[in-house]
């Protein structure tokens, strides 16, 4: 145990208690000086080291909001089911995007990756399954004469499909063009769209020759593709109604698609493009024309609404939870008034039943908490009530090796030992009771956090980083609080230890 | 004799030498040095322990026995994460009576039922519902009840208990192992070598089941048994029982370890007085330590929201049932395992 007294871990343990300091501490101070809100995520907020924000994570259940287990059905074969669902999850979190959420968690889970769950914060379950589940059918059209046709992209035509869907391209992806300069969007068709593409392009081409950048006849409108997200015959059918026309040919909006009724007209148009050549390959570009062609914010919307225009799998939903904001809250003050007693009825406990020992175990306590939050912000944990509650135990646990040294010490003492050399003997010999009862509960939490029920991992990762806290601090801050004050001297009064009787000192 | 560290092996020896009964010679060495003083063992009022064993057996028996009883004949009172179905969490400010409620949801032909938590909050447990349907339903009730503040909506589509209650039987048997493992390698050392180490480790295993089915049991019995609402299991009762897995095993540990402890320094002694000796050495660390704990979590049963109370009484139960497996039945049952294979 002389390892423990050492002054390297000394130093390592004053370090780690100014680092949780800072950590818990420099956030609010910041945000109370610039008036910021007090929890949660402020962009751009100090402490910031690279990139993380340091404040606590609210699981849904303090937070508020929606969290949904889907079930991935009907995967395309042929493709390994883990791109597929980190595909799914890239366009659920492309549509999740236009509900604004702060934070969203999309996570693959389920033992075959057949399961996607989704956590966002502040959006009621309604919202959230419209969006995700607003299936985007992605269609190619061209153009054909209609005279009576006077507004929307080309006027005089409207639109034919053409049979190429969302279904038919592989990828979308934006890049720097060749040039350098300015930002495409690559295009990936599968075999079968190559073909229709090839055929569609050519026709185009024949429509009426020439190039388009330079003579102003090679660019009519039968050279034109045009990509809309869920057009329907219906659209086309009203063509000719110039503010229905004006309503639908405007950029495309999901949030408007998703919750749209039977009657509501909603943008639809995603992009309207010249065909400069026939492509045959099965790999389009699309510029933006000009002089700087697309912005990259541009070119990366094009992209992501050319991908998100179709998920590869069906989404069944398994289960739904949604947690309003005001039960959120009110967990949020239980708990933590819970906590506090909890903590204020062990601080006084120890205080009365172990005198200084108690008061010295105490500091270890909070010492030991202060580490906890900030191991929280640091990783982040993703705080739940479960999680909240886990914390809460491991008080418990971080007392118990408190308790067993001081209980040996009583022992050592009553057997005839003086304070000082009790104490030594007390720490050496309760040390392997502490060590491997701590041990198994660790091993017990990473099997849970490794193996366990989806709903048990968050328990399982607070339970293990107060278990490991407690270690440190009931074995090297307690014992080394005990050395000094066994060194001063002062203090080492068989009352002040909690000892009623004492050979010598 | 088996001892990694001999030295200090050699030390304690002598302490426990001149054991228990003639304690009052202590004062006698007061001024011999530190150093070379053997501490007489430590006077602890004597409890006879180990010699009662068979009824703490038969104790934990009558609990769980009835909770076995009930889990096989009417299983459990499932909440709606296992069941299925849809869960609206709602709070009607014009607190309507429960039957206003309940013909409201009547009529709606769900399936429904509604608990009433008090304050006008109720909870309505339908069929699962689709988005649409929820809406219909939630609007429906709003027209004829009153408006409400929704404050929580649980839609499950029943398959995920399978796989919860799969994953959470193969961590607890995972975790078993390990344990298993870990005992039987730790306490290789005492007395015995790797047959006493197996001794060790299948002990806390049965402490570890019979916290594992005490707990399960009880609720088993609040549940289908008694029919209350706290009885219900979900993820979050999983959760417990792989808690109480772990401290159980935590506290059966820490009187082990103190056997073992009691055993490589003292050959005089029987197994059962080591044991009973041991058991009463750690007797108040077991007791408060459960105490603080048991002190936080009635704290949180009592001021808690409705969503934790039955997370709290379910820790609440497996801790005092660990702390009881520990002192009252893994102890007692390394002496029976003992008696049935002699190890020295």
């Amino acid at each position: 145990m002389q390892l423990v007294l050492s002054w390297p871990v000394r130093l390592l343990i004053i370090g780690l208690l100014l680092f949780s300091l800072f950590v818990d501490g420099a956030g609010y101070w910041y945000r109370i000086a610039n008036h910021y809100p007090l929890t949660g995520n402020v962009a751009g907020l100090p402490p910031n080291f690279g990139g993380w924000q340091l404040y606590f994570h609210k699981g849904l259940d303090l937070a508020g909001g929606t969290h949904i287990d889907y079930q991935l059905t009907n995967f395309p074969v042929g493709q390994s089911r883990a791109d597929v669902q980190q595909k799914t999850i890239t366009v659920i979190a492309k549509r999740v995007n236009s509900l604004g959420v702060s934070e969203p968690e999309i996570r693959g889970a389920g033992t075959n990756n057949d399961r996607i769950t989704v956590d966002l914060a502040g959006v009621t379950a309604d919202q959230a399954q419209k969006v995700i589940g607003a299936v985007n059918k992605l269609v190619y059209t061209r153009w054909v004469p209609d005279a009576k046709v006077t507004a929307g992209p080309e006027a005089g035509y409207k639109p034919e499909f053409t049979g190429l869907t969302g279904d038919d391209i592989s990828s979308a992806t934006a890049v720097i063009d060749q040039s350098g300069i300015g930002w495409v969007v690559n295009i990936q068709f599968s075999s079968h769209g190559a073909d229709l593409f090839s055929n569609l392009t050519t026709a185009n081409v024949a429509a009426c020759p020439g190039d388009p950048n330079t003579s102003v006849s090679a660019n009519c409108a039968q050279r034109h593709l045009t990509i809309w997200l869920d057009l329907t015959q219906h659209d086309i059918d009203n063509w000719e109604d110039q503010t229905y026309v004006s309503k639908v040919s405007q950029n495309y909006d999901t949030g408007c698609l998703a919750t749209a009724t039977p009657t509501t007209v909603c943008p639809k148009l995603l992009v309207d493009a010249v065909t400069l050549q026939a492509i045959t390959g099965g790999n389009a570009v699309i510029s933006g024309g000009g002089a700087s062609g697309f912005t990259q914010q541009a070119a990366q919307d094009l992209a992501t609404g050319i991908t998100a225009g179709s998920l590869p799998v069906d989404l069944q939903v398994l289960s739904v939870q949604q947690v309003g904001s005001t039960l959120g809250a009110e967990s949020v003050k239980l708990s933590i008034a819970a906590g506090l007693l909890g903590l204020s009825i062990v601080v006084l406990f120890m205080i009365i039943y172990y005198r200084v020992p108690g008061f010295l175990a105490s500091l270890a306590l909070l010492f030991y908490a202060g580490v906890v939050f900030a191991t929280f912000k640091v990783v982040p944990v993703t705080l739940t009530l479960a999680g909240i509650t886990g914390f809460i135990l491991s008080v418990g646990m971080a007392v118990d090796a408190n308790v067993l040294i001081f209980e040996r010490f009583k022992e050592e003492v009553r057997a005839g030992r003086t304070i000082p050399a009790a104490v030594d003997a007390a720490v050496r010999r309760a040390w392997p009771a502490i060590w491997n009862s701590n041990v198994s509960t660790i091993f017990t939490s990473l099997i849970l956090a490794g193996v366990g029920p989806n709903a048990v991992k968050g328990f399982a990762i607070t339970l293990l980083i107060g278990v490991l806290a407690s270690l440190i601090s009931s074995i090297i801050v307690t014992h080394n609080l005990l050395a000094i004050v066994m060194a001063g001297g002062r203090l080492r009064r068989p009352f002040l230890m909690g000892v009623d009787r004492v050979r010598s000192t | 004799m088996l001892s990694t560290e001999p030295s200090e092996a050699e030390e304690d020896e002598e302490e426990l030498e001149e054991e228990p009964a003639e304690a009052p010679t202590t004062q006698m060495r007061a001024v011999v040095p530190e150093i070379e003083t053997p501490p007489t063992p430590p006077r602890v009022r004597k409890i006879d322990f180990v010699s009662k064993r068979n009824w703490y057996f038969l104790f934990s028996l009558l609990i769980i026995i009835p909770g076995i009883f009930f889990m096989a004949h009417s299983g459990f009172k499932l909440g709606i994460d296992f069941a299925g179905g849809t869960e609206f969490t709602v709070n009607f400010p014009s607190r309507p009576s429960q039957a206003q409620v309940e013909a409201a949801v009547a009529s709606e032909n769900a399936g429904g039922s509604v608990i009433s938590t008090g304050n006008g909050g109720y909870i309505i447990r339908t069929l699962p519902l689709t988005p649409a349907l929820q809406r219909g339903f939630e609007d429906d009730i709003r027209s004829k009840v009153g408006p409400y503040d929704l404050q929580q909506v649980l839609e499950v589509g029943g398959t995920i208990a399978g796989e919860t209650i799969r994953l959470a039987l193969f961590s607890v048997f995972l975790a078993a192992i390990v344990i298993l493992g870990l005992l039987t390698f730790w306490f290789r050392n005492v007395p015995g070598g790797w047959r006493a180490g197996f001794q060790f480790g299948g002990s806390a295993l049965a402490a570890l089941l019979h916290d594992v089915f005490l707990l399960t049991g009880v609720f088993a019995i609040l549940g289908t048994g008694l029919n209350l609402r706290i009885g219900e299991i979900n993820s979050l009762f999983v959760t417990a029982v792989l808690t109480v897995v772990g401290f159980s095993v935590h506290d059966t540990i820490v009187v082990f370890d103190r056997i073992r402890e009691n055993l490589r320094v003292s050959q005089r002694l029987s197994f059962e007085q080591v044991v009973n000796i041991s058991i009463m050495q750690t007797l108040v660390r077991s007791i408060i330590t459960s105490f603080t704990v048991v002190l936080v979590l009635v704290a949180i049963l009592v001021s808690g929201g409705d969503t934790l109370k039955g997370f709290a009484l379910a820790l609440l139960i497996g801790i005092v049932s660990g702390t009881y497996s520990s002192i009252f039945n893994a102890a007692p049952l390394l002496v029976v395992w003992r008696r049935l294979q002699p190890l020295r």
